[in-house]
């Protein structure tokens, strides 16, 4: 499923429907699609096109890229599905070499701009890659953490006392927030003693198991 | 009447109780015994009464009068853990109460031995706000996912459980290995700093 049919969140205001971006293989229709993007009066504007058909598709970005093409707005609508397919591919493939991305093309491509759209996928793959971790599913996911350590001194069945106390606050985002969810949403909460060093035995757990994985 | 263990106007009932508890002899040891670990065990009312019946059955006395009277009793040791009396001082009290020499040198002595459980407890009853009453966590490796087949981070979960009045409250979420780093750099900050005021 693509991202933009889970999460209502994201950018476009009109979605059309959802793009099953991992298994849909590029089609030669496809290909024949992206050779619209001759039309494109400069290798700018075939960059802008490719960036911005990665994020999913739009009405707004149909109706642009049609007058920046001159083509009728369906053509160009057909155009950004296709190139989101061909991005998305690369991506989910991790295709890294130009060779890899090369050979998706149909041999009667027209070459400069099968290299030029190449070159522009294996730039922006890095970001791509980036974001799309950073926008996975998750549970929230903590953001800030905060703490500080107070000393009681007094309380209602003990009047003086002196006995530290320690108040952690956590700030978490939701990446995918329900319908009407926030998204952030902050815990504090109150740790004696006891409760911090249970803690940070758990916390040393981690960090020695950890460190066996990482070592092999 | 100058009582260290509250600065509240006492009804006349119970330095009548206090009396009255000078009457025991043999079984004055016992009958406190039962009074520290009801102490001790705050919440164990019902073993409390239970064991004020079997003493009133075993040494021939009333059951209610006898609950009464320990109930006159209990105030002093409740108001001098707020006020971290000592043991002289409590003694000074029971005295002052109408409690004879002997017996309130036994009381205090208790007072004295189970003061630091007696003290622990209080203090563990001081309020906390969501206290935090279990940590769980798991770890493992993102494989893949929709948008990228093959992937490979490591991430965290945890799970809080935060007590909330009377019922709990679990907090999911996630880390990175980044965000797990610090957050163990920051517990430990904080456990240093505690540890300035122990």
């Amino acid at each position: 499923m693509s991202s933009s049919a889970i999460c209502v969140s994201h950018d476009s205001p009109t979605l059309t429907s959802p793009t099953a971006n991992m298994a849909a293989a590029v089609s030669s229709e496809d290909f024949n699609t992206l050779q619209l993007l001759l039309k494109a009066p400069s290798k700018d504007a075939v960059r802008d096109v490719c960036i911005q058909s990665h994020r999913g598709p739009s009405r707004r970005l149909a109706e642009t890229t049609a007058s920046t093409l001159s083509i009728p707005a369906a053509q160009a609508a057909q155009l950004v599905q296709s190139l989101h397919r061909l991005s998305h591919h690369v991506l989910f493939n991790n295709l890294s070499s130009p060779e890899q991305i090369l050979a998706l093309f149909p041999e009667s491509f027209h070459t400069s701009l099968k290299n030029l759209i190449t070159k522009i996928l294996l730039e922006n793959s890095p970001t791509w890659r980036t974001d799309a971790l950073s926008d996975q599913i998750s549970l929230p996911q903590l953001k800030e953490l905060d703490w500080r350590v107070d000393l009681v001194t007094g309380s209602d069945s003990v009047s003086r006392m002196s006995v530290p106390t320690c108040l952690v606050q956590l700030k978490m985002e939701d990446p995918c927030p329900a319908a009407g969810g926030k998204s952030i949403s902050t815990v504090t909460v109150e740790l004696g003693r006891e409760s911090l060093d249970t803690i940070l035995d758990g916390l040393g757990r981690i960090r020695d198991q950890l460190s066996v994985v990482a070592g092999k | 009447m100058q009582l260290h263990f509250t600065k509240d106007v006492l009804p006349d009932s119970v330095s009548t109780d206090f009396q009255n508890l000078n009457k025991l002899n043999e079984q004055f040891p016992r009958l406190i015994e039962i009074l520290f670990q009801f102490l001790l065990e705050p919440k164990e009312t019902e073993k409390f009464m239970q064991r004020l019946s079997e003493f009133a059955g075993e040494h021939g006395m009333s059951a209610g009068p006898l609950r009464n009277l320990m109930k006159s009793v209990l105030l002093v040791p409740q108001g001098a853990l707020k006020k971290n009396l000592t043991a002289a001082q409590i003694k000074e009290d029971l005295v002052t109460l109408g409690l004879n020499e002997d017996k309130a040198a036994h009381f205090s002595q208790q007072w004295g031995e189970h003061y630091a459980a007696l003290s622990r407890h209080a203090v563990g009853q001081t309020l906390m706000v969501n206290q935090l009453v279990d940590m769980e966590w798991k770890f493992g490796v993102t494989v893949g996912t929709s948008e990228v087949q093959k992937v490979g981070n490591i991430f965290l979960q945890l799970k809080l459980v935060v007590r909330k009045g009377n019922s709990t409250e679990n907090v999911y979420m996630e880390l990175t290995l980044p965000q797990f780093y610090n957050f163990l750099h920051e517990m430990e900050r904080a456990k240093a700093s505690m540890e300035c005021f122990s």
